[in-house]
Formats: structure tokens, C-alpha cells, sequence
């Protein structure tokens, strides 16, 4: 049984290895869209584990876009180490954040993420001759020189990074962590578990993520700015993709992503403006009715029949 | 005793700093000071409504600055198909949004009041998403202002002018705090709702209707903001996402003064304005003003979490 | 050779007083009945010992060593393990997973060594059917999995609040046989509890606990016919 899902694990992979050679420069495109924000909904949903929500993606994300963009601008560093460290920048950022404000979790912590995005543009709008000011950045070319394959490949390899670190987080020891601390900090400390030190390391992790997707989305398209890089599209997407297609796993925020991000294609057609409030009812409806999202609910009701 | 010895002395370490500030002000920056304590007072007005829905209904609503936003756009809608001016507006806008808060309460609010944290967070942040991407559909992210001639009134005292008119809010702030203590102390339905506040299962034991107190106050909240909303629109220009900063800004008021203390709003309120306009003031440095709520929140949080080390 | 020693032990509540002045001794190897009337402030104590509050005024010492700031997780490392008055078991992880917990961090073990530990812990307390889902299991069995995730940890004492609350007669002695089974493998033990059958049977020594002060201290024979523990608090007879 074991054997036969990772079958299918393989498949897709070579699906998506493959995908380049017979599909075009648009679906390509498309996919790297999907992907980034798959990348980010996982992110999201494994500091969620731990019973923290973060709203902070947008600003981390926008940071590593900026590092990245910024470094290999001002120092003529190669684009992918510059999306390296955009994500050692986000996560450095989320140290001193966390180890700030994680003390105090819940409310005060998901208000606190929920400014980033805002501060980090005030302070990228008010640094002009790092960052470029108000009209931002635009970098003297697209990585890879904007060949769509290549561009991908390496927007399949963070957003496959992710899925590997969601997994690891689900199947190590990290799950138990978690799922204790989520549930119930007391029997966490009482067992062994220091509680502060898993959340900052877990919110250090999730915001490396997001600063490498940033990075990347930055180097693809060329160009940083403090409106569009700190978009709240950066926030809201992800969270409703991961609440539709279930919480507290992998799968989740991964059939979520896919489903909003071809959902969202037409959307941004058919309603230029407004359109994101599509995803804001989204998020409105899976809580009020469907906590567990796609993946959840399906994979209730197979418990029941099967048990039947 | 000792509780309410201690509410005493926090409110009064925040009363002492702005008493000083204050005084530094007036000698130094006299305009900094009148500006500061007329944007504290827009500050305080905006967050005492979340104040009271958080305190009394136990809900942190994040939808809360975009039904400012609403409200503002409500006035300029009925400005633009009846020419009404936007304050007096204020009077339609309390009737519309308390109706518009019964309608949240009803279908929304109320099902996720049992529930963890997280489900209150996620639903009211999904809530703000909406009704921002509303206003955005029906009015463009395009910013709107009514150009109206009372708004840039203003006087001069010796050698520097400030505008009058924003002491309007100075007023709302007054008449909002001294309107909201009297209900609450001196009103049934305001007894019941802070009896609701600190105990529900024991308002209900006594017989108090919780839900249907839950509602008025989570209406009557949203009704004035609402309200504020209109006020707001005379004198800035609005936008889908005007709402955002107002939030974000009324949480970490909320959160300094502590959880159910009202007055502290106001002197928490008068430190950000005074801060703030103080930064304003400086050419060079203007932009970074924006920062200071952060400071003071993180501040807050680090100081609150020291404290409860000795859990 | 004292496992255990507080020191003017106090704990405020802001008006409240929960603890004042607890100065008491825990041997090495004993079983240790901590018992008082309801609000004496039994389980305050416990929560101060093994550090999820931090103490007032007063001292505590393990081993020798001062932990009275210590944070829970280390308290738990350093070998003070507990279980709840009211259970609280984990959701959204199974009997075994439960347990593991407490191998996986309170003993740092890898995680196959973690489950081989909490399946033979299961299997010392008559555990069955471990990859059932918490949500079916009896109250006793419910008991004897916190019990499991407490000793997983390898505690060198260890607190039981109320572990006898609700048990029938029979459920009763089997757990008084399991706490002696217990005893057995070298682990100091501190029973908080209200049944007076089991202090008498299972304790060498009892703290009595009053308004959060000790007003008596010895074996059970010589606690229990102590006028101010006769006055303050008259036991059940189970």
C-alpha cells in the first residue's frame, strides 16, 4: 500500500520534471505562479501546526525580494545565492521578531505579523538610494535572461523544498512538538518541550521559506517595489488556498494551490478589480463551515467508509 | 485590593509620561503638540468601539477598520446622490451600520465566538479581506476626497497656524469616552454587558440574555465606527485599504492601556499622536513615523511578557 | 538522603494565597502521601515544584541543586515528572503517541528508540490496542496513559494528582498495585490524593496541607489522629 503511494509520488514528480517539454511558455507561467504560492501556503501552514498564525508573509516575502534584489544589484552576486540570503535575511528578521514578540503568543502575535508587511514598506519607501524608493527597483535583467524552462525549474525546486520541509515537520519528531504545543502548551512544558524555543525556530524556518520565494519572484520578474512586493495578495492567497484544501498538512495547502491558482487566472480576467475578495470568502466560508478544508473532509469521510 | 491599586498605578505611569511630554511639547514644538493631541484623539475614538467589543464580546475583530473604511464611503455615496454634507451623514450612517452589525453578528461573528483564537483571527481577518475588495469593486483603489471648505479652517496663536476643524475629533473623543462610561455604569444594558464581560456563564446564571447583549454591543460598536467613518471622510481621502493602519494601530492602543481599561486608551492614544506628530515634524525623518506604533507594541510585548514571567 | 526540598515555598495569586511558607522534605525512594482539604492548595504545590508556576518567595531544591526558576521542560529533563488532576490528554495523536511524547523530549530519545520505550511503558501499565485514537478510551485507561507519558520522561519523582479520582473499588487497588509497581523501579513518588485507604496502604509519610501551610507531617497512623488535621479536613473511607 506504502509502495503504491510513493509510486504515485514518483509520477507526478516526472510529471512535473517534464512539463516543459511539451507544454508552453504560458502554462509555464502559470505553473510558476501556482507553485510560488504553494510555496507560501505551506509555509503558512506549518507555523499553523504549532497553533500560531502568522499574516506577516507579504512583509517576508517582500524582504527576501528586496535582499535578494539588492544584493545582487549593489554587489554583482550570482541571483541564486542572492535568493539564498534573501531567505537568511527573512529569517534573521523573524529571530529577532520572534524572539521579541513570541513570548506573548496568540492575538498579540498574529497583530504584530500582521504589521510587518506595512513596516517594511515604510521602511523601504524611506531608505531611497538602497532600495529606490517609492518607485522601486528594477533590476538590469531577469534571471536566467527570462528563458520560461529554466525559471521553472527553479521555482519547482523551492516550491519541492517546501513540500519536503512540510513533510519532514509532519513525520519527525517536529510533529509531536507541534501537535503539543498546539493542542496544549502545559503538557508540552510538563514533557519536555521548550515551547518558546520550537515556536521562534519554527517561525525562523517558515519566514526563510517566504524569503526565498520572494527572492525568486523578485529576480523573475525584475523588479522590487514597495507596493507590489509587500502585496497583500502575498498574504490572503496562501491562507486561503491552505484553509481550502485543509489545514495541518501537506496535501492541503498543496491541492489548495493548485486549485485557486488556476482559479485565480480567470478571476483576474473576469473581475479586474475586486476579484481577491473571492479568496476573502473563501476564507470566511472554510471557517464558518468547513474547518477542514478539501483535503480534510475527504479525508473523513474515507475514515467513515471505510470503517463501514 | 491590591488589582485595582495596580489598574491605579499603571494608568498613572502612563499619565505622568504624557503629562511630561506634554510639557516639553508646549515650550518646544507647540504645533507638534496641538496636532499630536488632535491625531490622539482620532486614534483613541477609532479604537474604543474595538476596545469595547473586545472587552465585552471577547472578539478581536480585524474587520474593524475596513467598517471605517465603510462608513466613510457611505457618506461620500449619499454625499454624491443627495449632497448631503458627510457629518451630517453621521446620523443615517449610526442607523446603517448598526442594521449592518446586527447582519455580521447574525450570519457571521456569532459562530465563531466559542472558539479558539485562531478561528476569530483567521474569520474576521477573511472578513476585512472582503469588505476591502468590496469598496475596491464598487469605487476602484482610486483615492477619494470631498473638497470641502470648513475642513481647512484654521487660527493663529502668535507665530504659527494649526487647523481648527480637527478638533472635532477632539470633541468625538470626549463626548465617546464620557458617552461610554455612562452607559456602562449607569445604563442596564451597560451593566449587563460588562456583567457579560467578565463572567458570561455567570451573567447567564442571573438571568442575562448574553447573545442578545453580545449583539448590541458588537451593533452598537459597528455603528459607531460606522459613524466615525463619515467623519473621517470630511477631512482625508479614502481608499479600499484607508482601514488597515487603524487596525493595526487601535490593537496596540488596546493593547498598552491592558484589556477593559478605557480611560488608558486616551493616554495611550495622546503618547502615539504626540509621537508620531513628533517625528512629523522633522523634515527629513517624516516618513518614518509610521513606525512608531511597532516600536511601542513589540515594546509593550516585551514589557507584558517580563511580567508575566512570574506566571 | 533528601530527592527534594522546598524552602519557605510560597506562591501569591495577587490577593490570593495558595501557598505560604511550605517548608518540607522529600526522601529518597519514599512514597510521599500530600493530602488537605479541598483548596489547600495541593496542586498549586505540585504546579510550583515541577515549575509551571514560578514560586513567590522560598526556595526549592532538587537533587541539591536550587530550581526554583528553573522552566518546566527543564524541570521535566532533570528528571520531576507529573500527571494532572484533570487529565489532559493530547488530541489528534493516538495512545502511543501520547506517551512518546514524553520519550521523545523529556528523554531525548530517537524516535524509534522513543515508541519501542512508550509501547513497552504501555505494556508495564496493561495499555492495549495502542494505535487507537484517544478519543476512544476509557476514563482508567485515559489515567494510565498520562501515567505512561509521565514515566516515558524517566523521572526520578514523580507527582500523581488525584490519579485515583473516579475509579471504582477494583480499578482502585489495581492502580494502588500499579503505583507500588512503580515504586519498585527506584522512582520517588508524591500522591496527592482524597481516598484515605489508599494513603494508608500505599504511603510511608504524609504532608498534610491547610490554607496552603503544612499543619502536620509523619506517617499516616500518627497524621490521622492529629486533632488539627482531624479539624481541618476529615478524609473518605474508601
Amino acid at each position: 500500500m506504502r509502495n503504491s503511494r510513493y509510486l504515485l509520488y514518483l509520477i507526478l514528480f516526472l510529471i512535473l520534471l517534464t512539463l516543459p517539454l511539451y507544454t508552453g511558455v504560458y502554462f509555464l507561467n502559470v505553473m510558476d505562479i501556482i507553485l510560488i504560492y504553494m510555496a507560501l501556503a505551506l509555509s503558512w501552514d506549518m507555523l499553523l501546526r504549532s497553533g500560531q498564525i502568522s499574516f506577516g508573509m507579504a512583509g517576508l516575502f517582500g524582504v527576501g525580494g528586496y535582499a535578494a534584489a539588492l544584493l545582487h544589484l549593489h554587489t554583482g552576486m550570482n541571483p541564486i545565492v542572492s535568493i539564498a540570503l534573501g531567505g537568511g535575511v527573512a529569517g534573521a528578521l523573524a529571530w529577532i521578531i520572534g524572539s521579541a514578540v513570541l513570548q506573548l503568543r496568540g492575538m498579540y502575535f498574529a497583530i504584530v505579523t500582521l504589521a510587518l508587511a506595512e513596516i517594511f514598506r515604510v521602511i523601504v519607501r524611506n531608505l531611497p538610494d538602497l532600495t529606490g524608493g517609492p518607485e522601486g527597483t528594477v533590476l538590469p535583467s531577469a534571471i536566467f535572461a527570462g528563458d520560461s524552462t529554466r525559471t521553472y525549474f527553479l521555482v519547482l525546486s523551492v516550491a519541492v523544498a517546501s513540500v519536503l520541509a512540510s513533510e519532514i515537520f509532519q513525520r519527525t519528531r517536529i510533529h509531536f512538538a507541534l501537535t503539543s504545543i498546539r493542542n496544549d502548551e502545559i503538557v508540552a512544558k510538563s514533557s519536555g518541550i521548550d515551547v518558546f524555543k520550537y515556536l521562534v525556530f519554527i517561525f525562523v524556518v517558515t519566514s526563510a521559506i517566504q524569503g526565498v520565494v520572494g527572492g525568486a519572484y523578485a529576480h523573475i520578474y525584475g523588479f522590487v517595489s514597495p507596493e507590489g512586493s509587500f502585496s497583500v495578495d502575498f498574504t490572503l492567497l496562501p491562507i486561503a488556498m491552505a484553509l481550502l484544501g485543509g489545514m495541518h498538512s501537506t496535501w492541503g495547502p498543496v491541492v489548495g494551490a493548485v486549485v485557486l491558482g488556476v482559479v485565480s487566472e480567470f478571476l483576474k480576467l473576469q473581475i479586474p478589480y475586486g476579484h481577491l475578495m473571492v479568496y476573502g470568502l473563501i476564507i470566511v466560508v472554510a471557517i464558518l463551515f468547513f474547518p477542514q478544508g478539501i483535503v480534510g473532509t475527504l479525508g473523513q469521510k474515507m475514515k467513515k467508509t471505510g470503517s463501514q | 485590593m491590591s488589582l485595582i491599586s495596580k489598574l491605579k498605578q499603571s494608568n498613572y505611569q502612563i499619565v505622568m509620561v504624557t503629562a511630561v511630554l506634554v510639557v516639553i511639547l508646549a515650550f518646544w514644538k507647540p504645533h507638534v503638540l496641538i496636532e499630536g493631541v488632535q491625531r490622539a484623539c482620532l486614534y483613541a475614538v477609532i479604537a474604543l468601539p474595538m476596545a469595547l467589543i473586545l472587552g465585552i464580546v471577547g472578539i478581536i475583530n480585524l474587520a474593524h477598520g475596513a467598517y471605517m473604511m465603510l462608513g466613510a464611503y457611505f457618506a461620500y455615496w449619499l454625499n454624491v446622490y443627495t449632497g448631503m454634507d458627510p457629518l451630517l451623514a453621521i446620523l443615517p450612517a449610526l442607523a446603517a451600520f448598526f442594521l449592518i452589525g446586527i447582519a455580521s453578528y447574525r450570519a457571521i461573528i456569532k459562530h465563531v465566538l466559542g472558539t479558539p483564537e485562531l478561528n476569530q483571527l483567521l474569520l474576521t481577518f477573511g472578513l476585512a479581506m472582503v469588505l476591502e475588495q468590496l469598496a475596491n469593486l464598487m469605487w476602484t483603489s482610486r483615492p477619494i476626497k470631498l473638497p470641502l471648505q470648513y475642513v481647512s479652517s484654521s487660527a493663529t496663536i502668535g507665530s504659527f497656524t494649526f487647523g481648527t476643524y480637527e478638533f472635532v475629533y477632539v470633541g468625538a473623543a470626549i463626548l465617546m469616552l464620557v458617552g461610554l462610561q455612562l452607559f456602562l455604569k449607569r445604563t442596564d444594558l451597560g451593566q449587563a454587558a460588562m456583567a457579560v464581560g467578565q463572567n458570561p456563564r455567570g451573567a447567564r446564571l442571573v438571568g442575562i440574555h448574553v447573545d442578545r447583549t453580545y449583539l448590541l454591543i458588537f451593533s452598537l460598536s459597528i455603528a459607531l465606527i460606522g459613524a466615525l467613518g463619515a467623519i473621517f471622510m470630511t477631512r482625508h481621502s479614502i481608499f479600499p485599504l484607508v482601514g488597515g493602519a487603524f487596525t493595526m494601530k487601535s490593537f496596540c492602543l488596546i493593547a498598552m492601556a491592558g484589556i477593559g481599561n478605557l480611560m488608558g486608551i486616551l493616554w495611550c492614544s495622546l503618547i502615539l499622536g504626540l509621537a508620531e506628530n513628533f517625528v512629523l515634524s522633522f523634515r527629513g525623518y517624516a516618513g518614518w513615523a509610521d513606525i512608531l506604533f511597532f516600536a511601542l507594541i513589540v515594546g509593550v510585548i516585551i514589557v507584558r511578557s517580563r511580567q508575566r514571567q512570574v506566571k | 538522603m533528601a530527592i527534594l526540598r522546598t524552602e519557605k515555598l510560597a506562591r501569591h495569586f495577587g490577593g490570593l494565597v495558595a501557598l505560604s511558607g511550605v517548608s518540607m522534605e522529600f526522601r529518597e525512594n519514599e512514597i510521599l502521601g500530600i493530602i488537605g482539604p479541598n483548596g489547600a492548595g495541593k496542586t498549586t504545590f505540585i504546579n510550583v515544584i515541577a515549575g509551571i508556576y514560578l514560586p513567590t518567595e522560598g526556595k526549592i531544591f532538587f537533587e541539591g541543586r536550587d530550581v526554583s526558576e528553573m522552566p518546566a521542560h527543564r524541570k521535566c529533563r532533570l528528571g520531576i515528572g507529573r500527571t494532572f488532576q484533570l487529565v489532559r490528554p493530547l488530541p489528534g495523536l493516538s495512545l502511543v503517541e501520547n506517551v512518546m511524547v514524553g520519550s521523545l523530549f523529556g528523554k531525548g530519545l530517537a524516535k524509534k528508540e522513543a515508541r519501542r520505550k512508550a509501547e513497552e511503558l504501555c505494556g508495564f501499565l496493561g495499555l492495549a490496542d495502542l494505535s487507537r485514537d484517544i478519543s476512544r478510551m476509557t476514563a482508567l485507561e485515559i489515567k494510565k496513559m498520562e501515567i505512561a507519558r509521565a514515566l516515558a520522561a524517566q523521572p526520578k519523582l514523580l507527582f500523581l494528582d488525584e490519579v485515583m479520582a473516579g475509579l471504582n473499588s477494583d480499578e482502585t487497588q489495581e492502580m494502588i498495585n500499579t503505583v507500588r509497581k512503580i515504586h519498585k523501579q527506584g522512582i520517588a513518588i508524591g500522591i496527592v490524593e482524597h481516598i484515605m485507604r489508599v494513603i494508608r496502604e500505599l504511603t510511608d509519610r504524609c504532608v498534610v496541607l491547610d490554607w496552603g501551610e503544612v499543619i502536620a507531617e509523619g506517617p499516616y497512623e500518627k497524621v490521622s489522629a492529629d486533632p488539627m488535621v482531624i479539624k481541618a479536613y476529615l478524609g473518605e473511607e474508601a
